[in-house]
């Protein structure tokens, strides 16, 4: 019997990454006017960032419902695996409530534990691969739960963003709102924290921005996993990890692209960091 | 989602129930209406759970059905007032969407429109202002919209209803003096609110941090403060008054007479919220005796789920723990002083909590500076006086209060240096620590005209010629206020990694600002610019080089 990691869309885990490490990646729904769109699967990035920066308004995202998550869990459970299903804040998204229905739905004693990463994007995605490596070795699928309950606090991720439109446009981001002021061309670092979007600093240029994203991954100390995340600019994150280079091997820098369901309110040209530090 | 099905609905409440109990304590904190006891949020929470209840096995479950079972859960379980009224608006709403299958638009404005009629029904004496107000202004709004006809797809209408929600809660101390009295809108309408809008969130997908703008606009007064606390004065005031006992219970019997037995309470007790049929009947009452009214219920059948409560001891427990509370929401909060009206807004939109107006020659009071910290809503406040002849008023002001800070910002782009290094979320230290430096980054300079002729360092000087500041000093003169700023940055040296920003001021004109930001911009590319309005009286510029 084996443990198998469950996540969504929200975690913008690359597909190669998904495959290697059996992870499932539910989609999200991207819904544009009349038109609904599963996440990644009928609805690549390019398409959606070009239709967010040419229409007027915003799409909307919705979580995989209960059926959705019952389909997973039921065939995974066929196969005689047990489940660790790792998502998106709750504060953020309902999605942990559609697997929470399916759960439910399912026989009393299914073997699934569902975890509220409380993190959002590659955070999400790094918790998911984390669970993933270690699953051979952890025991029970309840101790590897709890295991990764206990390291949440270690995975870290730091958003760069170009633009405030998108962020005011959509009215999102609760607390951190007050805080961005658009009159001055700020470009505002905001992390996710306790499961809600926070703010960290506002640098007053690009280039600072850049630089203070290098600097928040290197006073955290040595990591074991370390991602850059981007929403449209290729280039800027090739430089970024060129400059992260030495912290990991080449080959486990994680490169990853924000999805719509931040990338609708990061907007074009938002940079990312994530890491998850050593400990633990 | 052209219809709901049992599940959505399902689910949605099931939000619902869980954001009630992260509005917990602050729905309970507005709570002075019937009684000032804190208790709402509870009640609506656990009024709530109860609803949930029967919904445990909710696969193909069809939406009449999960009305159905909302509507018997939460009448078993409906706790205080405004537990009931919800029991009922659960009630009204299961009516409408009994036998169906889904959940279409139609559907869902009927069912809240019934919900409201049957949550006036179970009232004695209705009262406007409260959480029945929000239901029916909802349920109008759902109605007028359906009736619109052009987008009645059951979401659509959901937006509506709890849009006017928020509307209608933002109206209830307009409506009811002793939310006036006490600056607050109304506890069990906030718990409308916050069911509506969590149920939305689950529905559309969007994050529950929506509802909480919604919670806090609806708050929102005219002048701009967030009551979220019942007034010091207020509360103290309702220590004096007898407010007896809170009684609950259903009656199991035969052949009951609702309206005969909710007449009943009306006319012996107050605050009577009467629910249920002809054998089961859910009695709601506030009492100074709760012994007639419970003989009076006994004759007419067994009671059961009986509950009393000392409403005294309630309200002494609720102004105690008020009154412990800090008075102010947040830990830290900056407040700037600033001539001009663009400046002002500036300082607010980069997170200020206050402003005061001022700046050279129109230095404030000690006292407005005292004020305005008083009123910024946060236990410590940094202050930046942000210009040199105001730190030392700022300093008085400080040496007056010790949760006043000065951070001594010696011009505005000192203190915006340093307000963009506030973090609302960071300790009071870290806050100083980090703003002090900031203000030492930036190289301020500012462009005004000479009112009379003279020699300044050694450099004459004619009246009406311009002549621009940096750091305070005398540094170029000129005949037009757009040449002497550019003088000034030709001094600086701009680097491809400087930030500049020049704010234009009341005398200087906007397309002359322009021109030279288009100048600035082209003569140094790469260059972060900002060009803003500042409003500034005499200065037509401030800049700084950071």
């Amino acid at each position: 019997m084996t443990i198998r990691v469950v996540t969504d869309s929200t975690s913008d885990l690359p597909e190669e990454l998904a495959r290697r490490w059996d992870i499932t990646v539910l989609p999200c729904y991207v819904v544009e006017g009349d038109v609904t769109y599963k996440d990644g699967v009928d609805l690549t990035h390019d398409q959606f960032y070009s239709r967010l920066t040419s229409e007027s308004r915003l799409p909307t995202t919705a979580q995989p419902s209960a059926a959705d998550f019952r389909l997973v869990y039921e065939e995974l459970l066929g196969q005689g695996h047990q489940v660790i299903s790792i998502h998106v804040s709750g504060k953020l998204s309902g999605t942990l409530n559609s697997a929470e229905q399916a759960k439910a739905s399912l026989a009393e004693a299914a073997p699934i534990e569902i975890i509220d990463s409380q993190l959002a994007s590659i955070p999400l995605g790094l918790v998911a691969v984390g669970a993933a490596q270690q699953a051979e070795h952890a025991g029970s699928y309840q101790q590897l739960a709890e295991k990764m309950r206990q390291d949440l606090p270690l995975t870290h991720g730091f958003f760069l963003l170009d633009t405030l439109e998108y962020l005011q446009k959509g009215g999102r981001i609760g607390r951190a709102q007050a805080f961005l002021g658009s009159m001055l061309g700020v470009k505002p670092i905001l992390t996710i924290r306790d499961g809600e979007a926070h703010p960290v600093e506002r640098p007053r240029s690009w280039d600072r921005g850049v630089r203070r994203l290098l600097e928040l991954v290197r006073e955290m100390g040595p990591v074991r996993q370390l991602a850059v995340i981007y929403s449209t600019d290729a280039q800027r994150a090739a430089v970024l990890r060129e400059q992260l280079s030495d912290l990991i091997p080449a080959d486990q820098l994680v490169s990853a692209r924000f999805g719509p369901t931040l990338g609708t309110y990061l907007g074009p040209n938002a940079l990312g960091v994530a890491f998850t530090r050593e400990g633990g | 989602m052209a219809v709901l099905h049992g599940d959505d609905l399902t689910q949605a409440f099931s939000a619902a129930a869980r954001c009630l109990e992260r509005y917990r304590d602050t729905i309970n904190a507005l709570n002075v209406f019937p009684v000032p006891d804190g208790d709402t949020g509870t009640n609506m929470l656990l009024t709530m759970r109860a609803a949930m209840e029967k919904l445990t096995d909710t696969a193909n479950i069809t939406a009449g059905e999960a009305a159905d079972m909302l509507a018997e859960g939460s009448f078993w379980g409906a706790r205080g007032n405004s537990g009931v009224i919800l029991s009922q608006f659960f009630k009204g709403f299961a009516e409408a969407l009994h036998g169906k299958e889904v959940c279409r638009g139609a559907d869902l404005a009927d069912s809240f429109s019934r919900a409201s009629d049957a949550a006036y029904a179970s009232v004695g004496q209705s009262v406007e202002g409260t959480m029945l107000t929000v239901i029916r202004d909802l349920a109008q709004a759902t109605q007028e919209k359906w009736a619109g006809g052009e987008e009645n797809e059951p979401l659509d209408l959901w937006v509506a209803a709890f849009l006017e929600a928020q509307q209608a809660l933002y109206r209830t101390p307009s409506q009811l003096a002793v939310l006036r009295e006490a600056g607050v809108v109304d506890a069990g309408g906030m718990g409308m609110l916050v069911i509506m809008g969590s149920a939305l969130c689950h529905l559309t997908g969007e994050p529950e941090s929506l509802l909480d703008q919604a919670v806090v606009a609806a708050q929102i007064s005219p002048d701009q403060t967030i009551p979220t606390r019942i007034d010091t004065d207020y509360l103290d005031s309702t220590q004096d008054v007898q407010w007896g006992y809170c009684i609950q219970f259903v009656v199991h019997g035969e052949g009951l007479s609702l309206d005969g037995v909710r007449e009943h309470y009306t006319a012996m007790t107050s605050s009577a919220v009467v629910v249920g049929d002809q054998r089961l009947i859910r009695v709601h009452i506030h009492a100074t005796d709760p012994g007639p009214p419970l003989s009076y219920g006994a004759s007419m059948g067994q009671l059961s789920h009986l509950e009393i409560q000392n409403m005294n001891e309630q309200n002494l427990g609720f102004v105690a723990e008020q009154g412990s509370r800090a008075i102010a929401s947040a830990p830290v909060g900056v407040v700037a002083v600033t001539p001009g009206d663009g400046l002002a807004l500036l300082f607010q939109e980069a997170g200020c909590a206050g402003v005061v107006s001022g700046g050279q020659t129109m230095n404030p009071s000690v006292q407005a500076l005292l004020e305005a910290a008083d009123t910024a809503g946060a236990s410590d406040v940094i202050l930046l006086p942000n210009n040199k002849n105001v730190v030392a008023a700022a300093q008085q002001a400080s040496a007056a209060n010790g949760h006043i800070h000065v951070i001594p910002s010696r011009s505005v782009p000192q203190g915006i240096a340093a307000v963009l290094c506030f973090n609302p979320e960071e300790s009071l230290e870290r806050n100083l620590d980090v703003m002090g430096q900031a203000i030492d980054t930036v190289v301020s300079m500012e462009v005004t005209q000479a009112v009379r002729s003279s020699s300044i360092n050694g450099v004459p000087v004619r009246e009406g010629q311009y002549i621009g500041l940096r750091e305070g000093e005398l540094a170029s003169v000129g005949d037009s206020p757009e040449a002497v700023l550019i003088s000034l940055f030709a001094q600086v040296g701009l680097s491809p990694d400087a930030v500049v920003a020049v704010y234009w001021g009341a005398d200087a004109s906007q397309p002359a600002a322009e021109d030279l930001g288009r100048f600035l911009e082209e003569e140094n590319p790469g260059m972060q610019f900002d060009l803003i309005y500042g409003g500034q009286p005499h200065y037509h510029y401030l800049a700084s080089v950071e």
